[in-house]
This record gives structure tokens, C-alpha cells and sequence, in this order.
């Protein structure tokens, strides 16, 4: 019969895990209507549309960003005051290093970017990528900007893939605000 | 069959009138009233199953005219009703096909070197060759949001073959293999399973795409005996913005460097005088030590704790670091022995790691760094200071300090990607020899293990996911006639 500690050393991390499993949830940094009151606070409505973009869309964006165009179309919100526009609202998606990772772009209504959020991160590793000095880094960015790890945007080492895709897929939506927006 | 479907949505719908309150109306119900309700109910089922298939024959709605409320300017683009996704396109599987099954990836990383090396075994000769050294897959599978399994099944050396004529020495094995339970931020679960241990940045991040050189850093190839996993369970997350750590208990490392099949049935070493290899030496450090990941094979029961913070100071950007502290009461193995045949008693082992790695902003410098000393509690309980051979002995500690500084280069747009150029130099001293020696050997080593290692070469980079590189590597040590184990390398890697 072995030792209690040896018994329990062994049993307390299944147990662990199992009553950790019921109550996982998505490591959520953030809402989407969180994203959108942070972005634009005085916006008083959010308008939602989905955009599903004509081959057309899909050669400039492509051709603006140099990036590829996965999704057959892309989820804005127009937000709002008293009618007035303030700007836009983005939930976009890019693959970290194998799994989704959810995140947001508020633009400004002239296209410069106003709040970049990353709102769920599956991944092991570089959730570092979601600290708040490093997604600084898109404010006031256009579509003209190079955009690019280790030329304006500093990469994360130990979180090389995230920072490098989120940084496509913010450059990838300037490209479609650019062409499918303004 | 009518009457099998018929009588089980008379069940369905008793169960769901008893849920929902209904009853005692059903119970007063005549059986003519409760076929007719059926019947009512089998017309609706037929009619909402039109629906749903005309909605599924229907096309994506094109309405050239954006609906109210849609973005200004927008007239060229289509827009979908509230509500309706528009679809990503699935290339889940290498990146390229579509997943058959939903929440299931499969990447891969590899590498492949050739060129001409030292072999210190046959004096210094430079000897040719090519190694096929690694293909990893990698799968993963997303039971939920937050319930995520991943995986690494690595091919070491082209694999292994039984015939002949296959000429294939390598191996096949799970480096990986875990459950992550995401619970939030700052608390997530990593269940029982196979696992890094949690010990500088190498270990952890070991793609080819992610280090200069043909080899990992010489400080990742003992001191730290990467590709290190070991049975583990962790919990990890961040304690505030831009400071991570992890917490891990796994199967400590042990001191016996003989092959698995040595381990005797009793989970022992072999039985005295047999004798068996050290896990733990003056000239391999922690190479030989890992622990077997299976069977039940581990050589004692001791646990070892490993803590990691990682940081990525908002205050030096372009900063990031690592310190890791490895803990073991023991690195004794069941039944171990000195070769004059008295036991070897516990020899606890502390190893301490700490890394930063800087890239300049707006330039091409990029800088790391890294330390690792090992602390052993016991140095006369160590197999090598108790095996006949004088020159492997171990001092009470083991240490190496390593620099390098890169420099990338942007080569523009060719061929579809963006090139990059990285020309580095590193410098790397180890000491696996110090003073502190205590065991029944003679002591009197060979300095092979006071090791002064001059990397330098370049990597190119033709996108962020493939690497080709160049590596020359000299090293000096303090035995007669030097180490003789200079190379000259290429090498491919890549990532996807």
C-alpha cells in the first residue's frame, strides 16, 4: 500500500484538473461590446454588417496589404452618435501559432487606426502580445505605414508568430477599410 | 417504422409536456386529441423542413445596395443579413488543406543539416555528411474555446526501420503531448501529460526559424538538456501586463545515462557490478539525464519544480527575458551504486537560468544573452565521481555564460516574400569542471569540460516561416590537443 503522500501527490493534480475543467472558459481579455465602449465611448449605437467581398475585393486587398485574403468576407460595426459617425468597429481573426486568436480594430472614420484589442488568445505561449504597450504600437497608423515587425512594430521574441500575424491581419484591414470602407 | 417513430415522439412529447408543466392536461387528454396533436406536429416538422432546406439551396445574398446602417461608400462590396458569419476559408491542416475533422490542426516544423564536421573520435578528421535531424508534426485539437489539446511527434534522423538496407538510425517519439484548460488570464491548467520543462528560452521555442545558428546554442545542449520534456503537469498565465510565469511538477531529471533497456524490471539500475552509465557528467553536463516518458519506467519517485517568469519590460522596448529555477531533492536513481559497490545516497539539484534577448528598435541589432548554473547538493552521490573514470568528475556546481549579437538586414521583395539577412556572432564559455569534487574516483580531469565556443554565420531568411543558414563553430577547451570538434554547417529550416 503505498505511502499517503505518495497517494496523494499523485491524485492531487487529477484532481485538480478535474475540477478545474467544468468552470474553463476562453481566456477572454476582453468583450467584443467592451472593445467597442473602450474604442468609442461616446458612441451611443453600434451598427453591425458583414461584409462578403466580391473577388474584386479580395484582388485589392490583397494587392494594398500583401497579404492574403482567407475569409469570404469580413464582420464591421459603424459606431455611431446622434447619427454622426465616429468611426469603425473590426472583429477580425489571424492564426497565432497554431490556434485563433480574436481581436479588434477600431478605426477612425478617416481610416487611421484609433484601438487595436485582442480579445481571446488560445495559445501556450506569447500571450505578451496582449499587453497593452505592445498594441499601442497600431494608433495613428494608415495604410500607408509600412507596418511591418521590425520596422514600425516591435516584435515579441517568445511570441515571434502572434506579433507577426496580428500585425498582418491589422494591415490586412487597413487594406480592406482602404477598399471596401472609405 | 411508422409506428416505432410514432410511439417515440409520443415518449418525446410526454417527457417535454412533464418538463415543461403540461401535465396535467395531458393526462386528461383522450388518445384522439393526442393523435391529432401529432399529426399537428409532424405537419410543422415537414413545413420547418422546407424551410431549412430552401435556405440551404439559397445563394449567398448579393444585394448590391448596401441594407440601412452599413458603412458609407460601400456600394461595391455585398453585404450578408445580421447575424450570418461570413466563413473562413479552412486550410487547418500544413496550412493548405481543409480539416476534416472541426477543431483539428495539424503544423509542422523541421530541419535538415549538412556539411563538414570535426569527429573528435577519429582525431580531428573533417568528415562530411548530412543529417536529416528533425520533422516534427504538430497537432492540435480544440475540444472547446478553452479545452485545447496539442502535440509534437517528432521524427529524429529520417526515423527508424528494421531492415537493412533502410539504413535509418533515428527515432520516433512524443516530445509533447498535453491538455491546456484555459480558465482565464492569469490561471490556466496544463494537465498531467508530456511536457517542456519550463527552463530558459531555447527549450521552449526551439523552431529553426527562431535561432541563428545551424545547432541550438551550445548552453541548450547539456546545461540545459533541450529538447527537455518530462511527465509534468503546470499552471501558468500572467501576474500582471507584460510578466508571465509557470509553475510545473514533473518527473525528476536522473542521474543514469545508459539505455532504457538497462533499466532493470524492478525500475532499478543494473545490479551491481554490471555498472551503468552517469546521467550527470563532466563532459555532457545534463544531456544524458532526461527522464523516460513512459511505461512507468521513471527510476525514482522524486519530483522536481520548475518556475519560469517571462517578462517584456514596457519600459525597454524591444526587451525580453526569461529566469528560470529548476528544483530536485534527488537526481539519485533506485539502486544506484559507486563502482567500489557502496550505494549512492540523494544529491539534490538546483538549476538557475536567466535570459534577455534585445532587438534595438528602428534598427537591425539584435542582442542576447543567457547564464545557467547548476548546483548539485551532493557531489560524492554522483554516478560520475563513482564510476572508475577520473576524467568526468562533477564539482559542486556547473555553469555557462553565453552572448550574441545579429544584425538583420532587409533584403527587399523577391520571389513572392520579403528576405532578410541575419550575419551573427555569438560567444559562448562553459564550465562543466569546477572545484567541489567529493566521490570515490580519482579526480583528474581532462579539461574538456572548460569549453570556449566562437559561433558565428549568417541565416536568410526568405519569409518569417523558412530559414536556410551557414554556421561555422570553433571551440577550444583545456584537454591536450584541444577538442577537435570544429564544424562548418548549413543548414534548412523551416516552419508552417
Amino acid at each position: 500500500m503505498p505511502r499517503p503522500t505518495a497517494w496523494v501527490r499523485w491524485t492531487v493534480p487529477t484532481a485538480i484538473v478535474m475540477s478545474i475543467a467544468p468552470t474553463a472558459y476562453a481566456t477572454r481579455y476582453m468583450a467584443v461590446e467592451e472593445a467597442q465602449r473602450l474604442a468609442f465611448p461616446t458612441a451611443t449605437q453600434f451598427v453591425e454588417s458583414h461584409v462578403i467581398f466580391r473577388p474584386a475585393d479580395v484582388a485589392a486587398i490583397e494587392k494594398l496589404s500583401g497579404q492574403r485574403v482567407q475569409a469570404r468576407g469580413q464582420q464591421v460595426w459603424r459606431a455611431q452618435a446622434d447619427g454622426r459617425l465616429l468611426g469603425f468597429f473590426i472583429v477580425d481573426y489571424v492564426i497565432g501559432k497554431h490556434l485563433l486568436i480574436d481581436y479588434s480594430v477600431a478605426l477612425e472614420p478617416d481610416g487611421r487606426v484609433k484601438a487595436v484589442e485582442v480579445l481571446e488568445y488560445r495559445e501556450s505561449y506569447g500571450s505578451e502580445i496582449t499587453s497593452h504597450t505592445w498594441l499601442q504600437q497600431f494608433v495613428g497608423k494608415t495604410r500607408r505605414d509600412p507596418l511591418a515587425i521590425d520596422k514600425d512594430i516591435r516584435n515579441i521574441s517568445g511570441a515571434t508568430l502572434s506579433s507577426q500575424h496580428v500585425t498582418e491581419g491589422v494591415k490586412r484591414l487597413l487594406a480592406f477599410y482602404e477598399t471596401c470602407l472609405r | 417504422m411508422t409506428s416505432i417513430i410514432r410511439s417515440r415522439a409520443i415518449a418525446i412529447v410526454l417527457l417535454a409536456a412533464l418538463l415543461s408543466g403540461w401535465t396535467p392536461s395531458v393526462w386528461a387528454a383522450s388518445p384522439e386529441e393526442i393523435d391529432q396533436k401529432l399529426k399537428a406536429m409532424e405537419e410543422e416538422m415537414r413545413a420547418l423542413k422546407q424551410q431549412l432546406k430552401e435556405l440551404k439551396e439559397a445563394p449567398v445574398p448579393t444585394a448590391q445596395t448596401p441594407p440601412q446602417g452599413a458603412p458609407p461608400g460601400v456600394a461595391a462590396a455585398q453585404f450578408t443579413p445580421q447575424g450570418v458569419q461570413p466563413q473562413a476559408v479552412n486550410k487547418d491542416i500544413l496550412g493548405f488543406l481543409p480539416t476534416p475533422i472541426e477543431g483539428l490542426k495539424l503544423g509542422m516544423y523541421g530541419e535538415f543539416k549538412f556539411g563538414s564536421q570535426q569527429n573528435p573520435d577519429h582525431n580531428g578528421q573533417w568528415q562530411s555528411g548530412f543529417d536529416a535531424a528533425r520533422i516534427v508534426l504538430l497537432p492540435s485539437f480544440q475540444f472547446t474555446d478553452s479545452i485545447i489539446f496539442n502535440a509534437e511527434i517528432e521524427f529524429e534522423h529520417a526515423g527508424f526501420a528494421a531492415d537493412a538496407d533502410d539504413k535509418l538510425n533515428g527515432s520516433v517519439g512524443i516530445e509533447q503531448a498535453w491538455v491546456d484548460f484555459k480558465v482565464n488570464p492569469y490561471f490556466n491548467v496544463r494537465s498531467p501529460g508530456v511536457d517542456l520543462v519550463p527552463v530558459g528560452h531555447t527549450n521552449l521555442f526551439h523552431e529553426p526559424t527562431l535561432f541563428y545558428s545551424v545547432n541550438r546554442p551550445t548552453l541548450a545542449n547539456g546545461l540545459v538538456p533541450t529538447t527537455w520534456s518530462a511527465p509534468s503537469m503546470s499552471v501558468y498565465g500572467k501576474v500582471v501586463d507584460n510578466l508571465n510565469y509557470q509553475v510545473q511538477v514533473s518527473s525528476s531529471l536522473e542521474d543514469f545515462g545508459s539505455g532504457f533497456g538497462s533499466r532493470t524490471d524492478r525500475n532499478t539500475v543494473p545490479p551491481f557490478p554490471e555498472g551503468y552509465e552517469p546521467g550527470i557528467t563532466g563532459k555532457t553536463a545534463l544531456a544524458l539525464s532526461r527522464p523516460p516518458l513512459g511505461d512507468f519506467r521513471q527510476l525514482s519517485n522524486v519530483l522536481a519544480t520548475a518556475v519560469r517568469l517571462s517578462y517584456t519590460p514596457p519600459f525597454v522596448p524591444g526587451l525580453a527575458g526569461s529566469t528560470s529555477v529548476y528544483y530536485t531533492p534527488s537526481t539519485t536513481p533506485r539502486g544506484a551504486y559507486s563502482d567500489t559497490g557502496l550505494p549512492l545516497k540523494r544529491s539534490s539539484l538546483t538549476l538557475v537560468d536567466s535570459e534577455v534577448r534585445y532587438r534595438m528598435p528602428e534598427t537591425g541589432f539584435e542582442f542576447r544573452g543567457e547564464y545557467v548554473q547548476a548546483f548539485f547538493g551532493s557531489p560524492a552521490n554522483l554516478r560520475a565521481n563513482n564510476n572508475t573514470d577520473p576524467t568526468d568528475n562533477v564539482g559542486r556546481t556547473m555553469w555557462g555564460i553565453s552572448g550574441e549579437i545579429a544584425y538583420h538586414f532587409g533584403l527587399g521583395r523577391a520571389l513572392g516574400t520579403e528576405w532578410e539577412l541575419v550575419p551573427f556572432y555569438r560567444y559562448t564559455y562553459q564550465n562543466l569542471q569546477t572545484s567541489g569534487f567529493s566521490g570515490s574516483d580519482e579526480n583528474t580531469p581532462n579539461g574538456s569540460g572548460k569549453q570556449q565556443i566562437q559561433t558565428t554565420g549568417f541565416a536568410l531568411f526568405p519569409g518569417k516561416r523558412l530559414v536556410l543558414k551557414l554556421t561555422y563553430q570553433n571551440v577550444t577547451d583545456r584537454q591536450r590537443g584541444g577538442c577537435k570538434c570544429n564544424y562548418v554547417l548549413g543548414g534548412v529550416g523551416f516552419y508552417f
